[in-house]
């Protein structure tokens, strides 16, 4: 343990300075959060208005005859304003020599630009460093040289330069003819330029060029020389000094990042939106395999990068905000294969509102995310919410977005054969309630035949159950933002309302979420930041998923297709009892579901943080934060009375509270050394504590109908859930850079868990990355303007046991009138053998990768190859049930995932008025299970009803293995039939994987004067989806594949039992017989699961603003958007291959979600 | 300076809220909702009435109910017992009943080891094999000997005994358990829901239940079973309504305290708006076991059955009137007509939740020594008819614990006896007639009654050939081990296949050859 020597220092002194209780934690918290928001109020109110001026700001710099770039690097450090400045010009002034000292900022760069041609100016965070007299144009030197004896007949035009991200005007921008670039002038300090037109131009269109380092190049047409011009120009979108946040919030240039990482910015989220934001990052990032789920609004998303890395255990990312974890564990899982109350309570991820969201990076590999240790094993997705920024007056904004949802696929169904079940038609009404989900009856002809509630109705198709069912689903969100700020507090105060029916009748959403952020810089040294977060959640009638029962889709999609789903309603009778429409109880009237199930939940929660930073040398800070992710949770769920599978009703209540609280400690030191050596090193300690309290009450048949209360059930039992886990880190870094062309970061943390046993209960975790800028280097071709290879190595770890698995306990039975005591059962119900030495599995990735810019930035390339193995693996190794228990968890497995992943940036088209960008992105990852526990080749991952197909972790496969049942064939491949006919059970195999292992995606986006315009096309491919609809589908007559046969019989020829060959003809009044006995040869339902789809589209207009007396309107875009619009490809009949409804590990099983939706709508933006 | 100091400040507040206190992990990891060592009598307990809370409807009623016609389902997917089809029902009842009441009870064993607790390791040893004999009758051989011991000795994965080896140590384990009973120690007293404790009783039980292993073993072993019946018999059984095992249940608010019986025939069929015609799984009682009663004139029928009178329709009443039950006919496929007027269980007796239920009776007694007798293996002073007619009094007198409407007079069982007196003949004539009245009085003990059928091979039944069973249109003879064997615990799975034969229903176990 020599190499730990360091941290147990840090355990020491860290212990000797701790409290103790989670209370005083808390009240601590609460106290130092409610104190930085109470000052930075107080300061609010009294500075709002002034900003922050190089005038005023100090920094303390010296220099020692040091090229001029340098210097100005080192004052971009140090006063945090960003620099602009054309780099080949100030390569030709001399080296700086100046006496360390503190000064103004304006001061310093007057002193150091003394005696150059250049000036500089202040807009906003950014100082502008331009040439005062800009050399003429070589017209103009040419007139000089030459005389009179050459004179353009020249015409003059006039214009201004702004920056498009602040509106301020650009001084030191060049002007030139496109046609001539000797043609030239620049801007001055107001943005102004004159610019004179040889006359050969003046008579036809001509094009200018604008330019400005850091900025694009804007070419404007011009067609009217007279006409004053305004240039808006748009930073360089990956510029090469772009900053990406990383690990802990820190902030880097993307230069110096040795490994991956992909930032989505929040204004990518805020038009066409998702519910859940976690869906809005489908088809965004290579590498990020999102799968929304088809359980309707306030719904999970699943989430998992770079594959699988987990047999058993959680396979998605960290969420963290501004630094802090939070807590994105499902509220109850889902599962595949119950029905009654079985909803998706939904995520945590889905109570971030994207409005309030700056940007998102998305750490992929374990070097990215080594330095959150055990919890980071999946990758990281880093918020950053949005702040205030130092303004005059208030800045408001509101983006206002209203959204229809229908259903966007309707199944290709038979038509021809209605309700029955011998190929005739239905005479009694019990026979109608008999084969209600059966459409093997007679041809359609519009004849009067009775129905399931004994009434007679024409024999036609159905065609628009589905449309009749379903409601148009309306999302309506409205967000608010507050902004202002000083040169001592900036804060953004937001209101958020989203209120979504879905389309399911009577299911409804409503969501607000109010978020505050202060920062403040409470003189020199001193800044402190605090967020707070308030969000209340409440969810009406969550559609029922999976099995029959309970299932509002279920009935809807299979009932008979001569009987209009509309003659269910309301479903129930007079004495509230179910009216039953098919002969099995458990399929649920989908109207009895909507009418009379009640499913409430409601989620509060607080998301507080707050960091204090202090300064105390210059390149030596301290920050301390602490974090705290509260959600208090309520459900009640009620199966009613008259329920035809529990006519006596029941009744679950769940309410608990969960908090994640995090708090930090970090000391970060800045210091160059050996003359071109800079170091960062950065260290601190960590704790984590998750609590979860509550209690879950399950009640029974009611006492007195209909009247759903918990004090009226006949048994009810009452569990407590509670649980609580700690993890204590500590953790550094260091960060090398040598002239800005080798950069070098090395990490360590060091985890100690409460879940482990006391003698073995920590582990470290390292990571190294480096990035070389090649271009930097060598001089490359000058069509590559850019290039940096980069690569990592990371150990991570994850999945650290649940608590309370190290010894075996007893627990009392609950309710019991009598004492009774049992063997304590997990928190799934399951029997676990304890196991002292489980420890967190380790997962090692190695990384590498290239960016590249071409061709004048207008193509971007950045290319990442991984290999990342996890082994020790826990695994739930099944034991025989038999021994009492049904797993041991056990430090045994490994998986493996390696992939590439390419993103492409271009811009094909730059003209003045139109330009046209293209983003792709494309991702492969090959996934290996490699052991399981000894003697064990598969690992039961999930099932689906009646286990007609399973979901397994095999060894040699790829996770994920859907097994489902073949069609027994003989030796030459001949189908096998029973004596009466069916076709007979084949072997059980592996159909693939039901997780895609290759996805693309394609973004173009076009402006044109004030319209843009973009869509979003995404896919998956490589994956196996089975399909409960489908298979249901064919056993009740829906598939056109149960057509043949129905008029004369189906005429069947292949073998028997012994291989000897076998003819048969099913009569007409067996074919439904025959087709139901497909649901035992499940593999006609597993279907190739790859799609693309029209994902996104934006079309959008900025609206010429003014201002509407004292309301200076700043902009205003409208814009038409749309979500999820057209399946493009697929191969999966009637449904849509991403038609999941669990966030579970069991991925590529459908059947009977809630129909997935497209989503069209407008998003109105307004800055005021 | 200033600046340092006041960052010390700063760290020393922050750090204060970054506690990295290790020596506080030992309590986070504590449950406060389990304790860490068993409370050793409430667990025995919990191991009585697991006994019977194991998928009592899925594994009992829907499956062995079927098989010896004691009930009759007109669906398929839950009368997979009705029709002989396969399913994993019985497995998932056994799965369920290892990791319940056998877990429980051999914990109960572990921790009672010492001296003083002699009797509570004695009482605990014969549920042990009470729990056990139930399974190893259906499924033949099982794991006994590393049974439930995954954290014990971490056996993931274990061994098949063979069913000749598992009644052999059951036996010596009845006989040692009753043995070592030590009246001046303590028992497990008003924990032992079954006798209270009480010594005396538990000698009874398990001389009992030795007498009904011993005669299990008459086909396979005639000289061992002779060997062990005698020592019951001598041993002494229990022969009074007094000494009879039952347990009794409360009502409560959870059904671990109820009547599992009722529980699950009440929430899976026979709810309190059913009234005959909506039942969830569409259970009745089988034509034959309806029409033994009622041909017999026998005066349990209106106390087990019942139907619905839907005279007036709004207001369905219950009626049990013997002239109007009508037992289902077994293999049926579809919902029969007039569905309500099959007769089902009587609310008033079976379906309550406080209802009693029959562990091991002195109706058993009696015929088992009634069948001693004709083997010549009882020495006592009764008769076979005599013992037959204590037989046929007990199994009546039985219902009267169900309450007022369970009450079967003394003249009325008189009166039965009468009209059918025990009328001898040969063996098989008396065979026939004493498991007969068995396989009526053991309604609602289907593992038992399954058993003592297919030693016996009374009553005959005429099996039902729905196209399409997996026992070639024979009634089965054992259930099929559960699908997780299979998976799970293949080597030793096959073994117990290869030695037993194929995992069949219609594989006999060993006793059954």
């Amino acid at each position: 343990m020599q190499k730990n020597t360091a941290f147990a220092k840090w355990r020491l002194c860290a212990t000797q300075i701790c409290t103790h209780t989670g209370f005083r934690f808390l009240m601590k918290l609460s106290i130092c959060y409610f104190t930085i928001l109470f000052i930075t109020a107080q300061l609010l109110l009294a500075k709002t208005g002034s900003s922050q001026s190089i005038k005023d700001e100090t920094i303390t710099i010296g220099a020692k005859n040091e090229p001029l770039k340098k210097t100005l690097k080192k004052i971009e450090k140090l006063s945090g304003f960003q620099m602009a400045y054309p780099s080949e010009k100030i390569i030709q002034y001399k080296n700086v020599t100046l006496q360390t000292e503190t000064r103004t900022i304006e001061r310093t760069l007057r002193l150091i630009l003394d005696n150059t041609d250049l000036d500089f100016k202040q807009f906003d965070k950014k100082i502008i460093i331009f040439e005062k007299n800009p050399p003429k144009s070589r017209a103009a030197e040419a007139e000089n040289v030459q005389g009179a004896t050459l004179k353009y007949a020249v015409g003059e035009l006039k214009g201004k330069v702004y920056f498009d991200d602040n509106s301020n005007p650009v001084p030191g921008a060049t002007v030139s003819l496109k046609e001539d670039p000797g043609v030239g002038t620049a801007t001055d300090n107001s943005g102004a330029f004159k610019l004179s037109i040889p006359d050969k131009y003046k008579e036809k269109a001509f094009s200018i060029v604008v330019a400005f380092i850091g900025y694009n190049k804007e070419e404007v047409l011009v067609t009217n020389i007279d006409a004053p011009l305004v240039v808006r120009l748009k930073p360089v979108s990956s510029a090469l000094n772009e900053v990406v946040v990383t690990a802990l919030g820190i902030k880097k240039e993307r230069k110096a990042v040795g490994f991956s990482v992909t930032e989505v910015k929040g204004d990518e989220l805020v038009q066409a939106r998702e519910v859940n934001v976690a869906n809005a990052l489908e088809g965004k990032v290579a590498g990020v395999n999102v799968s929304s789920l088809a359980t309707g609004p306030g719904g999970s998303s699943r989430v998992v990068i770079r594959g699988s890395g987990s047999i058993a255990g959680n396979n998605q990312p960290l969420y963290v905000v501004n630094g802090m974890p939070i807590d994105n564990i499902p509220s109850t899982p889902t599962t595949t294969n119950s029905g009654g109350l079985n909803v998706d309570n939904g995520d945590g991820i889905s109570g971030i509102n994207p409005d309030d969201i700056e940007s998102i990076s998305v750490l992929k590999g374990g070097t990215a995310s080594a330095l959150y240790g055990s919890r980071a094993s999946n990758g990281v997705i880093l918020i950053t919410t949005k702040k205030g920024a130092t303004q005059r007056g208030v800045g408001v904004e509101y983006n206002s977005t209203f959204t229809e949802e229908t259903p966007e696929l309707i199944p290709d169904w038979q038509y021809e054969y209605g309700e029955g079940k011998f190929g005739t038609k239905v005479t009694t009404q019990q026979d109608a309630i008999s084969y209600g989900r059966l459409s093997y009856g007679a041809k359609l002809d519009g004849s009067s035949v009775i129905q399931f509630d004994g009434v007679s109705r024409p024999y036609v198709a159905q065609k628009n159950n589905i449309k009749n069912f379903y409601n148009t689903g309306k999302t309506f969100t409205n967000t608010v933002a507050f902004t202002g700020g000083s040169d001592v507090l900036n804060f953004r105060f937001s209101v958020s309302d989203l209120n979504d029916k879905g389309i399911v009748p009577n299911n409804t959403l409503d969501k607000k979420i109010a978020n505050l952020n202060v920062n403040a810089k409470l003189g020199k040294n001193l800044s402190v930041e605090a967020v707070g977060q308030y969000n209340v959640e409440n969810n009406l009638n969550r559609p029922g998923l999976g099995d029959a029962l309970g299932n509002p889709n279920w009935g809807t999609y299979m009932i008979a297709n001569s009987v209009d789903i509309r003659s269910l309603a309301p479903g129930y009778d007079a004495n509230g009892n179910e009216i039953l429409w098919n002969s099995s109880g458990f399929a649920t009237n989908p109207y009895f579901t909507i009418n009379r199930f009640q499913q409430k939940d409601t989620k509060n929660r607080f998301i507080g943080y707050a960091s204090v930073k202090y300064n105390l040398l210059d390149n030596l800070f301290i920050k301390g934060r602490v974090s705290d992710d509260y959600l208090s949770y309520e459900y009640t769920g009620i199966t009613p009375t008259g329920t035809a599978y529990a006519p006596q009703g029941a009744i679950s209540v769940v309410n608990y509270n969960t908090a994640e609280i995090n708090s930090e400690l970090t000391l970060n030191y800045n210091t160059r050394f050996l003359k071109d050596f800079n170091a960062n090193v950065l260290a601190g300690g960590n704790q984590q504590k998750h609590t979860l309290n509550g209690l879950e009450v399950d009640g029974s048949n009611f006492n007195i109908p209909f009247f759903y209360s918990l004090s009226n059930v006949n048994s009810s039992v009452t569990l407590p859930r509670y649980s609580k886990t700690a993890v204590n880190s500590v953790f550094a870094s260091a960060d090398f850079d040598y002239k800005s062309i080798v950069y070098l970061s090395v990490t360590g943390r060091n985890d100690w868990f409460s879940t482990l046993s006391l003698d073995q209960d920590h582990i470290f975790y390292p990571s190294v990355s480096g990035s070389f800028i090649l271009s930097e280097a060598v001089k490359l071709p000058s069509w590559i303007n850019y290039a940096k290879l980069r690569g990592s190595w990371a150990q991570v770890g994850g999945g650290a046991p649940n608590p309370y698995g190290i010894n075996l306990t007893y627990t009392q039975v609950a309710g019991s009138t009598m004492p009774l005591q049992e063997i304590t059962r997990d928190a799934n119900g399951n029997l676990v053998i304890p196991n002292s030495k489980l420890k967190p599995y380790t997962s090692q990735t190695v990384e590498v990768g290239a960016e590249m810019k071409f061709f004048n930035n207008r193509l971007g390339l950045d290319l990442a190859l991984y290999n990342r193995s996890t082994i020790n693996d826990i695994v739930p190794a099944n034991v025989d049930p038999l021994s009492g228990f049904t797993s041991a968890y056990l430090n045994i497995g490994k998986i493996n995932n390696k992939g590439i992943e390419l993103l492409l940036t271009g811009r094909p088209v730059k003209a003045s008025h139109f330009s046209w960008d293209v983003t792709y992105t494309y991702s492969y990852n090959k996934n290996t299970v490699e052991r399981l526990a000894a003697g064990q080749n598969s690992f039961f991952l999930g099932t689906s009803v009646n286990s007609y197909v399973s979901v397994y972790a095999e060894v040699g496969k790829p996770y994920g293995q859907i097994q489902a049942y073949q069609l027994k064939k003989d030796a030459q491949g001949r189908t096998v039939y029973a004596a009466n006919g069916n076709e007979e059970q084949g072997n059980l195999v592996d159909m693939g994987t039901g997780v895609a292992p290759s996805a693309m995606s394609i973004t173009n986006s076009f402006n044109y004067h004030r319209f843009n315009f973009s869509f979003l096309i995404d896919g998956k491919y490589g994956n196996k989806i089975y399909s409960g609809t489908n298979l249901y589908a064919d056993r009740f007559g829906l598939l056109k594949s149960t057509l043949p046969g129905r008029d004369n019989g189906l005429a069947l020829n292949g073998v028997d039992d012994n291989d000897q060959p076998f003819t048969y003809t099913v009569p007409v009044s067996n074919i439904a017989t025959f087709y139901d006995n497909r649901k035992n040869i499940s593999s006609f339902f597993v279907y190739d699961g790859s799609f693309i789809k029209l994902r996104q589209v934006i079309l959008g207009y900025n609206v010429p603003t003014k201002n509407i007396g004292p309301i200076r309107i700043q902009s205003l875009n409208l814009s038409f958007v749309g979500r999820n619009l057209l399946i493009l490809y697929k191969k999966a009949p009637n449904i849509d291959p991403e038609s999941t409804f669990t966030a579970g590990n069991e991925q590529g099983m459908e059947m009977f979600g809630v129909p997935r939706v497209r989503s069209y709508g407008l998003n109105l933006m307004v800055k005021f | 300076m200033k600046k340092i100091y006041f960052g010390v400040c700063l760290m020393s507040f922050v750090a204060m809220m970054t506690p990295s206190c290790k020596k506080d992990f030992a309590a986070i990891n504590t449950d406060p909702n389990a304790i860490s060592s068993p409370t050793v009598p409430y667990l025995f307990s919990k191991a009585e009435l697991d006994a019977f809370n194991a998928n009592y409807y899925a594994s009992q009623i829907s499956n062995v109910a079927g098989f010896i016609q004691h009930f009759a389902n007109y669906k398929l997917t839950s009368g997979f017992g009705d029709k002989y089809l396969t399913n994993n029902e019985a497995g998932t009842a056994l799965d369920a009943y290892y990791q319940n009441t056998v877990s429980e009870i051999s914990d109960v064993i572990r921790y009672s080891k010492a001296a003083p607790d002699v009797n509570k390791l004695s009482q605990a040893r014969i549920w042990r094999v009470y729990v056990m004999h139930r399974m190893t009758d259906m499924f033949g051989d099982l794991p006994y000997s590393q049974a439930v011991q995954g954290y014990t000795s971490n056996t993931f994965f274990p061994v098949y005994d063979a069913q000749s080896a598992i009644y052999a140590d059951m036996l010596k384990e009845l006989d040692e358990a009753i043995q070592a009973f030590d009246a001046s120690k303590a028992t497990f007293g008003s924990a032992d829901l079954l006798y209270g404790g009480n010594i005396t009783s538990w000698k009874k039980f398990g001389y009992s239940l030795m007498l009904r292993l011993g005669m299990r073993l008459t086909k396979v072993d005639p000289a061992t079973a002779q060997t062990w019946v005698q020592k019951a018999i001598a041993g002494g059984v229990i022969v009074n309504d007094t000494d009879i095992a039952v347990m009794k249940y409360q009502s409560g608010s959870i059904n671990l305290n109820r009547n599992p019986i009722a529980v699950d025939l009440i929430g899976n069929d026979y709810s309190a708006t059913a009234y005959g015609l909506n039942l969830i799984e569409g259970d009745k009682y089988s034509d034959t076991y309806v029409n033994y009663l009622k041909g017999n004139h026998d005066p349990r029928l209106s106390v087990i059955a019942v139907v619905w009178n839907y005279t007036d329709p709004s207001n369905p009443v219950p009626d049990t009137t013997a002239a109007n039950q009508k037992g289902m006919a077994n293999g049926l496929t579809s919902q029969p007509v007039n569905f309500q007027s099959y007769s089902e269980p009587n609310p008033a007796t079976i379906l309550q939740y406080t209802a009693p239920l029959m562990v091991l009776t002195n109706a058993e007694t009696n015929f088992l020594l009634a069948e001693a007798t004709l083997r010549g293996w009882n020495t006592g002073a009764g008769t076979v008819a005599s013992y037959y007619n204590a037989g046929v009094t007990a199994a009546m007198h039985q219902w009267a614990l169900f309450g007022p409407g369970g009450v079967i007079s003394d003249a009325k069982i008189a009166a039965y006896l009468t009209a059918h007196p025990f009328t001898g003949g040969t063996n098989d004539q008396q065979m026939q007639q004493i498991h007969t009245q068995f396989w009526a009085s053991l309604i609602y003990d289907e593992y038992e009654s399954f058993s003592d059928w297919r030693r016996t091979g009374y009553p005959v039944l005429t099996p039902v050939n729905y196209q399409g069973n997996n026992s070639n249109g024979t009634i089965p003879r054992r259930m099929m081990y559960p699908l997780s064997e299979i998976s799970t615990n293949t080597a030793n799975y096959n073994a117990a296949v290869v030695r037993q034969g194929p995992d069949l229903l219609t594989t006999h176990v060993w006793w059954d050859k």
